[in-house]
C-alpha cells in the first residue's frame, strides 16, 4: 500500500498553499523526510518532507497549483502500485493518464539503451539568442550577455527574456530605455548596486549610427501571482469592506530620541543596544492601548471582539512582499522583551522561516515607514483588526516657547481605524495618549 | 476484365497462328487525272505554292541563323529553329487532304506543319469565317498589323496574318500566336486545327490521342493525328498512346452511337535520323517504320508506308486514312518518309552523314519534283512558279519585317506569365448537353447506403462510430466524383481498375452502377498515357480525373505530368485550360516503391496546383473544388485516411455540394507555445502529439496545410508570430520536402518572431520499409515532441527516441541518408 503525501496544513488559519516547486519528479526513490516540494501559504514558505521511504509513484498538482490542505498531493511507495485511491477526487489526472504514462516509462526505458538523454542546461557559451529573444530583449531594454540560454545548446529563447524580465532586470530603468533606443552594448555585469547595469556602463556600438532621440521606457508586465496576490485580495478586501478612516497627530520626539542613544550607548551585558525607535513606539503603543480595549479588537460583522492579550503585528518588508508577524502577549513585555522579539520575527520572515501561527491573530498593527522620510500616510487597516497605527519620521517643527519659536524634532502618527467598530473621540483620544506616552516616554517606562 | 466478357482456358490454348496482312510500301500511283479530279488544277498548284511558302520561311529562319540576315535585313534570333527543309511535301500533303475540324499535333520540327494545316484552312474557309477569326483573335492584335499592308483579298490576308503571327511567336513577341510564350517549338493555331506542337520528343502521341478520345465521347467532328518523328518510336509513352488508342473496349463495351474507336492517326514523318541517330539501320530495328502497325492489333493499324515527297500520295493516304478513323475503326499508323536535308538546328554539322547522301536527296527535293510535275503535266507555267516565288519572297519578307520591328512587335512581356500560370475559373460544365448517365443519382446503390451513414465520428457521448456505419473519407471522394458526373457531361474518369472493382481503394465503387462507359472506364496500366490522354483531353475543351494507384507510379507518369499537365496553361498565353485532375493515391505498408508521398516533386514544378486533404470534409470539399476549376490538379489522397471518419467539423461532411476556398490552410487545435503544421494523414499524429505536448504544459496549434499550391501563408505566419515556435511534418522523406520550402518562407516572413529555426521532420531519407518497421521509418507522435526538444524548446523531464541533434543531422547528410 502506498503512503501518501498530504499538504500540510501550516497554521490554523491556513486553507490552501501554493505548490511553488517540485524537487522530485514520478519515479525518483525518495527516503522519508527528504523535501519533496517546496510550498507557500499567504504568508511563508515551507517544504514538505516525504512521509515515506520509496519511489514518488504519482504527483498530483503541478508546480504553481494552489492546493487545499490536508489534500493528497503526492504518493510514495513500491514501483507499479496501484495509487488510483490515493488520487484526490478534484485531481485532473484520470486512469487514461496513468496508462500513457506507464508507457512512456516503457518507452524511456528503451530508448535509454540507444541514446543519452539530453538535460536541459544553461550554457554561457551557447549558440547565440533566437530573433524572437532578441526582438523581446530589445524591445524590454534587457541585455543578452546577462541571461543564461536554456535553449537548444544553450541558445538564448524567448523563455530566458522573460525568465530575466520576472526576476528583474539587470539594468536600471534609466539603462533599459538607452539600450532600447538601440546602438548600445551592455555588459554582463554593471556597476550599480549588485550587479545592476547603469546608464553610464553602456557602451556605444557603432558610434556613427548612434542616433539622438528621446528615450521611450519599457514597459514590464509583471504577473501578480502568489503573495503579491494576497496582499492585493486583502488589501482591496479591507478597504471596500471596512468604514476606514485616518488620523494623524505628532509627537515631541527628543524624550525617545534620547532614550534610543542612552540605550545604544548602554553596557553590552546589559542587551539593550538593539532597541530601536520602533521598539520604543511599540512599547508606548501596547502600554496605552491597554486603556483601550475597543481599538485592540476584531471586527466581525455581527460581534466586535475585543482582545484580553495584545498581539501586536508590525509589518515587515520581505523580498517575498509584505508580511506581518504579530508578537504573541506584548502587553506582558518589557520593552526589551519585545524588541528581542520583534527582532527575531522579522528575521524569520525575510528568511522565509517563519512560523505560520506567528503571521496570523494580531490584534493590532504597527506600520513604519518612518525610514523613508514618510511624513504622513494613511495606513491601510489589516482587517478585521480595527485599528493600524502608522509611525512616520521624525522632523523638526516650530513650537512657540514662550514668544519665541523652538525647532523640537516630532514624530509623525497615523491612526487608521475602523468607524464601523469605533467612533472618532475614542480613536483620537487614544491617538493623543500614545503621541503623551512618547512625550513622556520617561513616565511611561514606569508603567 | 468486365464481367460480361469471359477468359476461357479452351480459347487460350487453342493452336493456331497470327496471320499478318501485307503492310502496303509506297504502291502510290500518280495518275493526273485523278488527281486533278481529286485536288482540281487549282489545288495542285496550291499545294505547290504552300509548300514554296514553308520552304521561304525556314530558309529565312536558316539565313538569320547562320547568316544573321534575310533579304538585307539583319536580326539575331537566340532561340532554336529546328527546321523541316525537305519534309514540306509531306506536311501540305498531309493538310490538304484535312478539313478545318481536324486536328494535327505536332513536334518541336513543325513549323511547316503549322503553315501547311493553317494555309489549308484559310483555303476552305470564307470571308467572313476568316475576318471573326481574325478580328476576334487576341484583340485583333496580329490583325491589326497586317491588315494596312497590300493584301489583295481575305484569303491573302489570312495568310499574311499566319505568317506574321507565327514569326513574331518564333521571336517572342507579344504579337506571336501565342503572344510569344511558346516559342519555335510549341506554337499552334487553333482556330485552323493546328494543335499544341510538342518539343518532348513523341511528346505529341499520347496526348492526340486524348483529343481524339474527346472528340470521340463529345462527338466532335473531325479526325486528329499526332505527327510525330521517326526516333519517338523508341519512347514508352509513344507506345502507351498506342495501346490506349487500340483498346478493344471502345467497339466491345463502349456504347455503338458514339461511333468506335477515337479518331486518332498517328503520323510518322520519317525522316530517317533523331538527331544524328539513324532510326533504321542504328538506333532501331523495325527495318520498315510502317511494321510497328502490324504489333498492335489485328487491324495492324492500318498501317502504311507513303512516299513523303510527293504530296500527292500523302493527300491520298491521308484521305483513305480519315474514312477509316471516321468510321470508328482507327487508330491508324502512318509511315511518312522524308528526308531533312537541313540540319537538326543551325548548329548541326552533319556529321553523321555523308554530303553525298544529302545531294542525292536534293536532286530528289519534293518541291522541284513537284514542279516538274505540275508542267510536265501542263498543270502550271514557269512563269507562273516564278511569279509565286516572288510573291513568296515578297509574303515572307514583309511577315520578317514587321516581326522584328520593335515598335510593331514589342517583345513578350515576362510579366505576363505570372497571370498565365493559372485560369483560375470556376466552370460547372464544358458543355451544355444532358449528362450521360444510366440511373437517376438518387437510385445509385452507393449512394442510397451513403443514406444510412453516420456523417461524423463520434456520436452524442463522444464515442467513435463504427467503421461500418460511418461516412469515409473515400465515401467523400465518391460523392465529389458523382456530384461532377452529373453536372458536367463533359467529365470523364478512367485509371486502372477504375470500372468494375471500383478503384483499388473502394472509391469509385458504386460508379459504374451510374456512369456509362465512355465517361468512366479501365485505362491499360500505362500512366504516361494515363496522364497524357487526359492531357490532351483537356485542352480539346473536356474535364479529365484520372488516377494513379500509387504515388510512386509518377515517376511513369513524368514528363506527362512535369511538362505537359503543367505548362499547356501558360505556354498558350492562355488560350488553353487545363481543367485535369490527376488523384494520386499515397500508400504504405508496401515496400520502397509503393509507399512514397512524392508531393515535393509536383511541389516544385511551375503550373501544377497541389492539394493533399486529411479529412473526410476536406476530400469532398476539395475535390470539389478541383473538379470545378480550369486548372491541372494533383490531388493527393493517404491510403491511411481512406477509412478515416470526420472528426473535426462537428456538423459531419454536408450532404449537399460545398467547396473548400483554395490554397487555406486550417487551424485545426488552437494553441499558444508551438505551431504544429502538417501535411496529409499526419494531421493525426500532429493532433496527438499536441495533447502530449499540454501534458508537458505546453500548449500547441496545430495548423493541416491541406495545401501545398498555392498556399497562404497568413493563417501560418499569424500561429507563428504568436508561438514563434514552429514544426513541419509530413510523411514524405525529410530531404526535399516541400515542408522545407515552406519553412524557408516562414522563416523570411516572421524572422524576428522566431524563437528557433522552423523545423521539418517526415520520413527517413531511405527506403521505406515493410509494413512491421513502418513505426521506424514514419514521423511518428513521439519523434515531433523529440524534435522540439532537441532543436526548439528542451521540455523539462523529456526522454528523447529519435535522435534529432543537428551532430545527428550533419552526420547523416554527409552520410547522403
Amino acid at each position: 500500500m502506498a503512503t501518501e503525501v498530504l499538504m500540510p496544513r501550516q497554521g490554523q488559519s491556513v486553507e490552501s498553499c501554493i505548490i511553488l516547486e517540485w524537487r522530485v519528479k514520478e519515479g525518483d526513490k525518495v527516503n522519508e523526510g527528504d523535501a519533496i516540494c517546496e510550498v507557500e501559504t499567504d504568508k511563508a514558505t515551507f517544504e514538505v518532507e516525504a512521509t515515506a521511504t520509496g519511489t514518488i509513484l504519482g504527483i498530483f498538482y503541478p508546480d504553481g497549483e494552489d492546493v487545499e490542505v490536508l489534500k493528497v498531493i503526492a504518493a510514495i511507495g513500491e514501483e507499479g502500485e496501484n495509487i488510483d485511491d490515493l488520487r484526490p477526487a478534484d485531481n485532473d489526472s484520470s486512469a487514461e493518464q496513468e496508462d500513457t504514462s506507464a508507457t512512456d516509462v516503457v518507452e524511456t526505458a528503451q530508448a535509454d539503451t540507444s541514446i543519452t538523454a539530453p538535460t536541459i542546461q544553461a550554457k554561457t557559451d551557447g549558440i547565440g539568442a533566437s530573433p524572437r529573444a532578441k526582438t523581446l530583449a530589445n524591445a524590454k531594454g534587457i541585455s543578452l550577455n546577462a541571461i543564461s540560454g536554456t535553449g537548444p545548446e544553450g541558445r538564448v529563447i524567448e523563455r530566458d527574456v522573460q525568465n530575466a524580465l520576472v526576476s528583474g532586470a539587470p539594468l536600471t530603468p534609466a539603462a533599459q530605455a538607452l539600450m532600447a533606443n538601440g546602438n548600445l552594448n551592455a555588459p554582463a555585469v554593471g556597476s550599480g548596486l549588485a550587479g545592476r547595469v547603469l546608464a553610464s556602463d553602456l557602451s556605444t556600438a557603432s558610434p556613427s549610427d548612434a542616433q539622438i532621440s528621446v528615450p521611450t521606457l519599457a514597459d514590464i508586465d509583471v504577473p501578480v501571482k502568489g503573495v503579491r496576490k494576497l496582499i492585493a485580495e486583502r488589501m482591496k478586501a479591507s478597504l471596500s469592506q471596512t468604514a476606514q478612516l485616518t488620523l494623524n497627530a505628532s509627537a515631541d520626539a527628543r524624550q525617545i530620541l534620547a532614550y534610543r542613544k542612552e540605550c545604544k550607548n548602554s553596557a553590552e551585558a546589559l542587551a539593550l543596544s538593539g532597541i530601536t525607535i520602533n521598539d520604543i513606539v511599540m512599547y508606548a503603543t501596547v502600554q496605552t492601548l491597554k486603556r483601550y480595549p475597543e481599538l485592540n479588537a476584531h471586527f466581525l460583522g455581527d460581534t466586535i471582539r475585543q482582545f484580553g492579550a495584545i498581539n501586536l503585528g508590525f509589518a515587515v518588508d520581505t523580498p517575498k512582499g509584505l508580511l506581518v508577524p504579530n508578537i504573541k502577549n506584548a502587553q506582558a513585555m518589557s520593552l526589551k522583551e519585545l524588541s528581542m522579539a520583534a527582532k527575531s520575527l522579522a528575521t524569520s520572515a525575510i528568511d522565509g522561516s517563519i512560523e505560520p501561527d506567528a503571521l496570523s491573530g494580531g490584534t493590532f498593527t504597527i506600520t513604519n515607514l518612518g525610514s523613508m522620510g514618510i511624513e504622513s500616510f494613511t495606513p491601510v487597516l489589516n482587517a478585521p483588526e480595527v485599528a493600524i497605527l502608522g509611525v512616520c519620521t521624525i522632523t523638526p517643527r516650530p513650537v512657540m516657547n514662550g514668544s519665541d519659536v523652538e525647532f523640537v524634532p516630532h514624530m509623525g502618527l497615523s491612526l487608521t481605524f475602523d468607524h464601523a467598530a469605533a467612533d472618532g473621540a475614542p480613536a483620537g483620544r487614544f491617538l493623543k495618549d500614545v503621541v503623551d506616552s512618547l512625550a513622556h516616554f520617561n513616565l511611561t517606562l514606569a508603567g | 476484365m468486365p464481367k460480361s466478357q469471359n477468359v476461357c482456358p479452351k480459347e487460350a490454348f487453342k493452336p493456331s497462328k497470327i496471320k499478318f496482312k501485307d503492310i502496303p510500301v509506297n504502291q502510290y500511283k500518280s495518275d493526273i487525272k485523278a488527281e486533278i479530279k481529286a485536288h482540281g488544277k487549282d489545288g495542285l498548284k496550291k499545294m505547290l505554292y504552300d509548300m514554296m511558302i514553308i520552304r521561304e520561311f525556314e530558309t529565312m529562319l536558316n539565313s538569320i541563323k547562320v547568316q544573321g540576315s534575310y533579304q538585307g535585313m539583319e536580326y539575331n534570333h537566340p532561340g532554336p529553329a529546328h527546321l523541316s527543309i525537305g519534309q514540306e511535301a509531306a506536311a501540305v500533303g498531309q493538310a490538304a487532304a484535312l478539313g478545318v475540324e481536324d486536328f494535327i499535333f505536332g513536334s518541336h520540327r513543325s513549323h511547316g506543319e503549322i503553315l501547311a494545316k493553317t494555309f489549308s484552312a484559310i483555303n476552305q474557309l470564307n470571308d467572313d469565317e476568316l475576318n471573326n477569326i481574325m478580328t476576334s483573335f487576341m484583340d485583333g492584335n496580329i490583325l491589326n498589323v497586317v491588315k494596312d499592308g497590300d493584301s489583295k483579298d481575305v484569303k491573302d490576308l489570312a495568310e499574311n496574318f499566319i505568317l506574321y503571327g507565327t514569326l513574331a511567336e518564333i521571336f517572342a513577341r507579344q504579337n506571336g500566336i501565342n503572344k510569344g510564350l511558346g516559342g519555335s517549338m510549341h506554337a499552334f493555331f487553333i482556330p485552323f486545327g493546328s494543335m499544341p506542337n510538342n518539343a518532348l520528343v513523341g511528346g505529341s502521341a499520347d496526348i492526340s490521342v486524348g483529343s481524339a478520345l474527346y472528340k470521340r465521347i463529345n462527338k466532335k467532328p473531325g479526325i486528329v493525328i499526332g505527327n510525330i518523328g521517326d526516333a519517338s518510336m523508341g519512347c514508352g509513352p509513344v507506345w502507351e498512346g498506342l495501346m490506349f488508342a487500340a483498346m478493344d473496349q471502345y467497339r466491345t463495351l463502349w456504347n455503338n452511337d458514339l461511333g468506335g474507336s477515337p479518331p486518332v492517326m498517328i503520323n510518322v514523318f520519317n525522316n530517317h535520323y533523331g538527331m544524328g541517330g539513324q532510326t533504321q539501320g542504328e538506333t532501331m530495328g523495325y527495318d520498315m517504320l510502317a511494321r510497328i502497325g502490324a504489333g498492335v492489333n489485328p487491324e495492324q493499324m492500318h498501317a502504311e508506308r507513303v512516299n513523303g515527297y510527293n504530296p500527292l500520295a500523302v493527300a491520298d493516304a491521308t484521305n483513305r486514312k480519315k474514312e477509316i478513323l471516321l468510321s470508328g475503326k482507327g487508330p491508324v499508323f502512318m509511315d511518312t518518309v522524308t528526308y531533312r536535308i537541313s540540319g537538326h538546328s543551325p548548329s548541326d554539322a552533319s556529321s553523321y552523314r555523308t554530303k553525298e547522301e544529302i545531294e542525292a536527296w536534293e536532286k530528289a527535293d519534293c518541291i522541284a519534283s513537284y514542279k516538274k510535275y505540275l508542267i510536265d503535266n501542263d498543270i502550271i507555267t514557269d512563269a507562273e512558279i516564278e511569279d509565286m516565288q516572288t510573291k513568296v519572297i515578297g509574303k515572307i519578307t514583309t511577315a520578317m519585317k514587321l516581326a522584328i520591328d520593335e515598335d510593331i512587335s514589342k517583345y513578350s512581356d515576362p510579366k505576363l506569365i505570372a497571370d498565365l500560370m493559372f485560369s483560375n475559373q470556376k466552370v460547372e460544365k464544358f458543355d451544355n448537353r444532358e449528362p450521360e448517365v444510366l440511373l437517376p443519382m438518387e437510385e445509385n446503390p452507393r449512394v442510397k447506403q451513403l443514406k444510412r451513414k453516420e456523417r461524423f465520428g463520434f456520436d452524442a457521448k463522444g464515442k467513435a462510430i463504427s467503421k461500418n456505419k460511418v461516412y469515409q473519407y473515400r465515401d467523400a471522394i465518391f460523392e465529389a466524383m458523382m456530384h461532377r458526373f452529373y453536372t458536367d457531361p463533359t467529365m470523364i474518369a478512367y485509371g486502372e481498375e477504375n470500372r468494375d472493382w471500383g478503384g483499388a481503394f473502394a472509391c469509385y465503387r458504386g460508379l459504374t452502377e451510374s456512369i456509362p462507359y465512355h465517361r468512366l472506364f479501365n485505362s491499360p496500366i500505362s500512366e504516361g498515357a494515363i496522364v497524357g490522354t487526359a492531357v490532351g483531353y483537356a485542352l480539346s475543351g473536356g474535364r479529365a480525373v484520372v488516377e494513379l494507384m500509387y504515388c510512386d507510379f509518377m515517376g511513369r507518369a513524368g514528363d506527362e505530368i512535369f511538362n505537359q499537365m503543367s505548362k499547356w496553361q501558360s505556354m498558350s498565353a492562355g488560350i488553353l485550360k487545363m481543367p485535369l485532375t490527376l488523384r494520386v493515391s499515397v500508400g504504405n505498408k508496401y515496400g520502397a516503391q509503393h509507399s512514397q508521398d512524392w508531393s515535393a516533386m509536383v511541389a516544385h514544378i511551375p503550373g501544377l496546383k497541389v492539394y493533399y486533404p486529411a479529412t473526410p470534409y476536406d476530400a469532398k470539399g476539395m475535390l470539389n473544388a478541383a473538379l470545378a476549376g480550369t486548372d491541372p490538379v494533383v490531388f493527393f489522397e493517404s491510403q491511411k485516411t481512406y477509412d478515416f471518419s470526420e472528426q473535426f467539423e462537428k456538423g459531419g461532411v454536408p450532404e449537399g455540394y460545398y467547396e473548400i476556398e483554395e490554397g487555406q490552410p486550417i487551424v485545426r487545435k488552437e494553441g499558444s507555445d508551438i505551431t504544429i503544421l502538417t501535411l496529409g494523414p499526419v494531421l493525426y499524429s500532429g493532433m496527438q502529439a499536441a495533447e502530449e505536448l499540454a501534458q508537458k504544459g505546453l500548449s500547441a496549434e496545430v495548423i493541416d496545410l491541406r495545401f501545398v499550391n498555392p498556399l497562404n501563408y497568413d493563417i501560418i505566419v499569424e500561429s507563428v508570430k504568436k508561438t514563434g515556435k514552429v514544426i513541419l511534418v509530413s510523411d514524405a522523406c525529410e530531404r526535399g520536402s516541400a515542408l522545407h520550402n515552406i519553412a524557408n518562407n516562414i522563416t523570411t516572413l516572421a524572422f524576428d518572431y522566431l524563437d528557433a529555426p522552423p523545423v521539418v521532420i517526415g520520413a527517413k531519407n531511405e527506403i521505406s520499409p515493410a509494413a512491421e518497421m513502418e513505426k521506424d521509418y514514419f514521423p511518428q507522435v513521439s519523434w515531433i515532441i523529440d524534435a522540439i526538444h532537441e532543436r526548439i524548446l528542451p521540455i523539462e523531464g523529456h526522454q528523447v527516441s529519435h535522435n534529432y541533434t543537428r551532430g545527428e543531422l550533419s552526420r547523416l547528410y554527409r552520410a547522403g541518408i
